[in-house]
């Protein structure tokens, strides 16, 4: 069973998407699609019927809801039916706050005590399949450290797991420690990268089930999309 | 002696002794982690002092945290709170009491031995979260200096309380924070028929309380509730189940058609520090074979009976039976009319001659509270037992 990205040719390249159940990191480097993988990913859910759950630490939920409905008119229809939920761990920290029953406010990127029993407490609220899209891991690590945020990674992947939720985690490429990168990635079932090689952007996959091609592939950024442009089907590479 | 204000546990551990430390010890992922609040608000509502060392969120939410359970903070001027938390996100402070280096453990023993200096009398230190400062300032130098802090805190009559959330630490760091505190109350999760939470005594170096647990639920405003998710009311058709339900539950929901009860109604029962979810099971012999179903689960039991009718003690019997090891109360009721047997007799007319009966008049609210406390006393002691 997979949870397809909702990014055609990269769900070629996972070979239908990514196992249901599993978690993944999206290692990339600011403004080049990192955002566009996890809006991409929520709106594949949404059309499933999969109910979505954001943890976001670096903006509001209303901005998410905003970008959200610039990529699809029913996004307002899929929230009123309860299929979005967030857990905003920006705005209390801003002090701008309006209050939605699809939202649960954590007051501080540091209490991670509180974002782990808020996905809890959401995850636990309904049936039905589930995509938790958590952007991002790195404030959390900046606020404390990575190994505090190892271990809140432990238990809460594991809920997201035993949930039955499949999950994406973002974390910023050029904001960490090589040895607090690779601490974080231990902890997943596979890691989506992106990177720019002079003008060039490249995804490559690691882990994550069965794939096509664990090379980096080139790809394009066309507004809000991304077209992976180099090959990657064996035959014809060589 | 300082209490908890944390029903049962007071009860297990005779209080705090002054100069003593506490830590609790919480799972990940419980619904409510702030345990310590509600130390300190019992402490400062007994006229003490409540040091508060925050450092997970704002010291601006201590306000926001107080008025979730209706507890008005500016009536308390004996709360001192130390914001270790406003210059580690290089925030503005407007507090009086501010650690200024919140990744170093002696920054924090620097402010509190200048909050001590300051104050006479007793009171409690709720340190939220212990877990949080040691990922901050390192794990064994904040467990150095929890333990002069527990020395120099403790010697002036304050007991000391620590959150703690158990996040995957190295076992040896477990090891060694345990043996730092002379009492120690581990809080889990449980999760069956409802989430709730479960404490349990694992440590205390003044009493015999290892081992002592109970499970609860944080309720806003309320507080912390001893939670019991399933109470059963069982008995024979028209023994007076809903009316029974009805003189001891809030917001009852019947399911009645002309007066009998055709499915099973829910009602919720709080006393004195209980809080209990009350379901009444139909009566009527069509139900039998669905009984255990509907019943399972269930953490005690109510049979009601009609004290009048010692012919459908057998069929009142049979149904208990169903429900083997369960902690239960026989509840004796109609007393008010001719002919009610006295629980002597229906004890030994049901032929259960341990049983607890109470008698009650139903309908007019007489013996409900009293079978209550004594199922849920038995519900207590089953947990423990187990």
């Amino acid at each position: 069973m997979l949870a397809k990205t909702g990014i055609d040719r990269l769900d070629e390249l996972l070979k239908g998407g990514i196992p249901l159940k599993s978690n993944v990191l999206i290692y990339s480097p600011p403004f080049i699609g990192r955002e566009i993988i996890l809006k991409r990913f929520a709106l594949s859910g949404l059309q499933e019927g999969d109910t979505i759950l954001f943890v976001l630490t670096d903006k509001s939920f209303q901005d998410m809801r905003e970008e959200m409905k610039k990529l699809d008119k029913k996004y307002e229809k899929y929230e009123e039916e309860g299929k979005i939920r967030y857990i905003d761990v920006y705005s209390p920290s801003v002090e701008i706050k309006e209050e939605s029953e699809w939202v649960i406010f954590v007051d501080s990127p540091i209490n991670r005590e509180r974002i782990a029993s808020s996905v809890i407490q959401t995850l636990k609220e309904k049936e039905g399949k589930y995509r938790v899209i958590f952007d991002s891991l790195s404030t959390l690590i900046v606020y404390s450290d990575a190994k505090a945020v190892f271990r809140f990674l432990q238990v809460l992947s594991g809920i997201c797991k035993r949930m039955g939720a499949t999950s994406m985690f973002s974390m910023t490429r050029g904001m960490h420690e090589e040895i607090e990168v690779q601490t974080i990635k231990h902890l997943m079932d596979g890691v989506i990268e992106l990177r720019e090689e002079g003008a060039r952007l490249q995804i490559r996959v690691q882990g994550c089930g069965e794939v096509i091609s664990r090379h980096w592939i080139d790809y394009l950024l066309e507004g809000e999309e991304i077209k992976l442009t180099g090959a990657f089907r064996m035959g014809r590479v060589a | 002696m300082i209490e908890t204000g944390i029903p049962k546990l007071d009860e297990y551990l005779k209080g705090i002794p002054e100069g003593k430390s506490l830590v609790f010890y919480i799972e990940p992922g419980v619904e409510e982690s702030n345990i310590g609040i509600h130390v300190l608000h019992h402490n400062l509502e007994r006229g003490l002092y409540g040091i508060y060392v925050v450092s997970e969120s704002s010291p601006k939410n201590v306000e926001k945290k107080f008025r979730e359970f209706n507890w008005d903070i500016k009536k308390y001027d004996k709360l001192i709170v130390i914001d270790g938390y406003s210059s580690l996100i290089g925030a503005p402070s407007e507090e009086k009491y501010i650690v200024e280096e919140p990744h170093d453990i002696r920054s924090y023993e620097d402010v509190l031995l200048e909050v001590m200096e300051k104050i006479e009398g007793k009171g409690v230190m709720v340190f939220d979260s212990l877990s949080n400062i040691m990922d901050m300032c390192g794990e064994r130098e904040t467990l150095e200096g929890i333990e002069r802090i527990n020395k120099d805190v403790g010697s002036s009559g304050f007991a000391t309380i620590y959150n703690f959330i158990a996040w995957p630490y190295k076992e040896a760091i477990i090891y060694r924070m345990k043996r730092l505190f002379n009492a120690i109350i581990e809080v889990n999760v449980v999760e069956d028929v409802v989430t709730r939470q479960r404490m349990e005594v694992k440590k205390v170096d003044w009493n015999g309380a290892e081992g002592k647990k109970f499970e609860f639920k944080i309720f806003k405003p309320e507080g912390i509730r001893i939670y019991i998710p399933k109470i059963s009311v069982i008995g024979p058709f028209q023994a007076g189940k809903t009316t029974f339900i009805k003189a001891m539950a809030k917001n009852f929901t019947p399911v009645e058609r002309l007066g009998a009860t055709v499915g099973v109604e829910h009602g919720t029962v709080d006393y004195k520090d209980y809080r209990a979810e009350i379901f009444g099971i139909p009566g009527q012999e069509r139900f039998l074979p669905l009984l255990d179903k509907l019943g399972s689960s269930s953490n005690g039991i109510f049979l009601v009976i009609d004290s009048t009718k010692p012919e459908e003690f057998s069929l009142a019997k049979k149904m208990l039976e169903k429900f083997s090891g369960i902690p239960y109360v026989i509840v004796a009721n109609k007393q008010d009319l001719p002919g009610a047997l006295k629980k002597e007799e229906i004890k030994n007319r049901i032929g259960l001659p341990d049983a607890s009966v109470i008698e009650t008049i139903a309908k007019e609210g007489k013996g409900v509270y009293e079978a209550f406390e004594m199922l849920a006393e038995k519900i207590m002691e089953c947990l423990n037992a187990s």
